[in-house]
């Protein structure tokens, strides 16, 4: 998916989060198709909060498990082990990225591969919760750990 | 039957992040609304001259000091005091000094007469009692508080309650019975009541949401009750004996969450009508249904026949692309069918619901 006019810089999916592009979420009304390569290159080098390692080194996130249609993004990913901790912290990795490089009308839907986690429904439900969500970013501990996960995918090809 | 349309009475900006809720002053031409950026700004409202339209500005901002988000406002009955529910655990108290003896909108600053303490986690939702005299709150900490309004804005803590499993989203006063609604994160709603003799307890555990129940709003006759949930659909709840309810009624029509329903009285021709049912939701859309007595209500009260119902109006993207947190209609006589909704694009906006 190429970008169309209102972006002067060549359509590199990474754009979307440059400074000088924030003017991208101005106009609502015009839709500009987004793929699910474009929104795997945004959060494929988030960290995983307890490795050096990034998200698409440790296959928990992959293109193929990312859907999109005109306004819904639904992402689904693989935690290293099904009791893995961080579960929910790396869904809300994904979830902070997204909400901070896709134009609002997507809705984003985060959801673990199923059978990969043993608290699978708890998980879910808390990540796509947008009050649980509000709440926790007003966290500072946990805001400060999301943004440590996402320093790479910030920089990254910047 | 009629059709109707919901039709942009204003837009009001100001707040600088998502706007959570808003409430009507039930006394005053008053509009609250409350936000992610901690703050509560109020609304004055009036007929502009040779217009029949509501024309609404800006009174007052009030910087609550709370440490983090607003989530939700109330205000008592006699319109005197507003209640705020906070991410940072606490409610807060607010009236305006003189407000109980003068008129016009610029009387006095709006204070904090009382900070109440207790829950544990980020508080949800607070309201009062039809009376005004109970007040009660909840939290993600899974209670609910039932407190006492005494004199001089005094608060005593008449109990806590903790039946939900799971973060509880939204309190609600039965609108002449001193009854309380509580729905939670664990798909559950539970209603208690007081024991003269003892504390407050739950008396009924109403279950069929299949997610998060995010609101509830009971019907101004106060024989229904109705709930909003995370599964997309509003149920509708009719009590069938003195402390037992039943569903009997699930209205669908959202594709995402709903996170907000308000009951109010509507204006229909309708004799049988059961008032207006407004909700907003994670799609975008605000829908307005008429709900009509069932055909045995006269010789059946409490049967579990449930209420006519009809979609009246409807209206895609109230807040553009963005979600809709909050719907109240207007509690006041001759507003009947004035809405105000809350959206994550920060903003507040009115709507009169009008035949098309």
């Amino acid at each position: 998916a190429k970008a169309t006019g209102r972006r002067s810089k060549p359509s590199k999916p990474e754009s979307f989060w440059d400074d000088e592009e924030a003017d991208v979420e101005v106009d609502e009304n015009t839709v500009e198709p987004i793929d699910q390569d474009e929104i795997f290159d945004l959060i494929r080098h988030i960290s995983d909060p307890e490795h050096p390692n990034s998200l698409e080194e440790l296959r928990v996130v992959s293109a193929p498990q990312i859907s999109v249609s005109e306004n819904r993004v639904i992402v689904e990913f693989t935690p290293t082990v099904p009791h893995c901790g961080m579960s929910t912290l790396i869904g809300l990795s994904i979830r902070v990225r997204l909400m901070q490089s896709l134009p609002p009308r997507f809705k984003v839907d985060i959801f673990v591969k199923p059978g990969s986690h043993q608290s699978e429904h708890a998980v879910n439900k808390q990540l796509n919760d947008k009050e649980r969500v509000a709440a926790a970013l007003e966290n500072p501990a946990l805001v400060d750990t999301v943004e440590k996960c996402l320093e790479k995918a910030e920089s990254w090809g910047a | 039957m009629t059709r109707f349309k919901i039709a942009k009475v204003a837009e009001l900006q100001g707040h600088d992040e998502r706007a959570w809720n808003i409430a009507w002053n039930p006394a005053k031409p008053l509009l609250a609304s409350c936000s992610a950026d901690k703050t509560v700004r109020l609304y004055h409202y009036d007929h502009a001259t040779d217009s029949p339209d509501l024309r609404f500005t800006h009174n007052t901002t009030i910087s609550t000091g709370h440490t983090k988000t607003v989530r939700a406002v109330a205000w008592s009955p006699s319109g005197l005091s507003l209640a705020t529910a906070s991410f940072d655990a606490n409610v807060g108290i607010w009236e305006q000094e003189g407000g109980d003896e003068g008129e016009g909108p610029n009387a006095g600053e709006w204070e904090c007469s009382s900070l109440l303490e207790g829950h544990e986690t980020e508080c949800k939702s607070v309201a009062y009692s039809s009376s005004g005299t109970l007040l009660a709150s909840c939290s993600r900490d899974k209670t609910v508080w039932v407190w006492e309004v005494q004199p001089d804005v005094d608060f005593e803590c008449l109990g806590v309650l903790m039946e939900h499993t799971q973060d509880v989203k939204c309190v609600a006063w039965h609108p002449h019975e001193e009854i309380l609604a509580s729905a939670s994160y664990d798909d559950t709603i539970r209603l208690y009541i007081d024991d003269p003799s003892d504390d407050w307890f739950c008396f009924a555990t109403l279950k069929g949401h299949e997610s998060t129940v995010w609101c509830v709003s009971w019907s101004p006759d106060g024989r229904y009750l109705a709930s909003s949930s995370d599964d997309k659909t509003v149920r509708i709840w009719k009590r069938v004996k003195e402390h037992s309810w039943e569903s009997v009624l699930v209205l669908t029509g959202h594709e995402r969450s709903v996170y907000s329903i308000s009951w109010g009285v509507g204006k229909s021709n309708d004799d049988a009508s059961l008032g207006w049912l407004a909700s907003a939701s994670g799609d975008g859309q605000v829908m307005v249904w008429e709900l009509t007595k069932p055909s045995d209500s006269d010789t059946a009260p409490m049967s579990s026949t449930p209420p006519g119902h009809s979609i009246i109006a409807r209206l895609e993207a109230a807040h553009g692309v963005y979600d809709v947190n909050a719907v109240a209609w207007c509690p006041r006589q001759g507003y009947e069918n004035i809405l105000a909704t809350a959206g994550d694009d920060c903003s507040v906006r009115v709507w009169k619901v009008i035949p098309e």
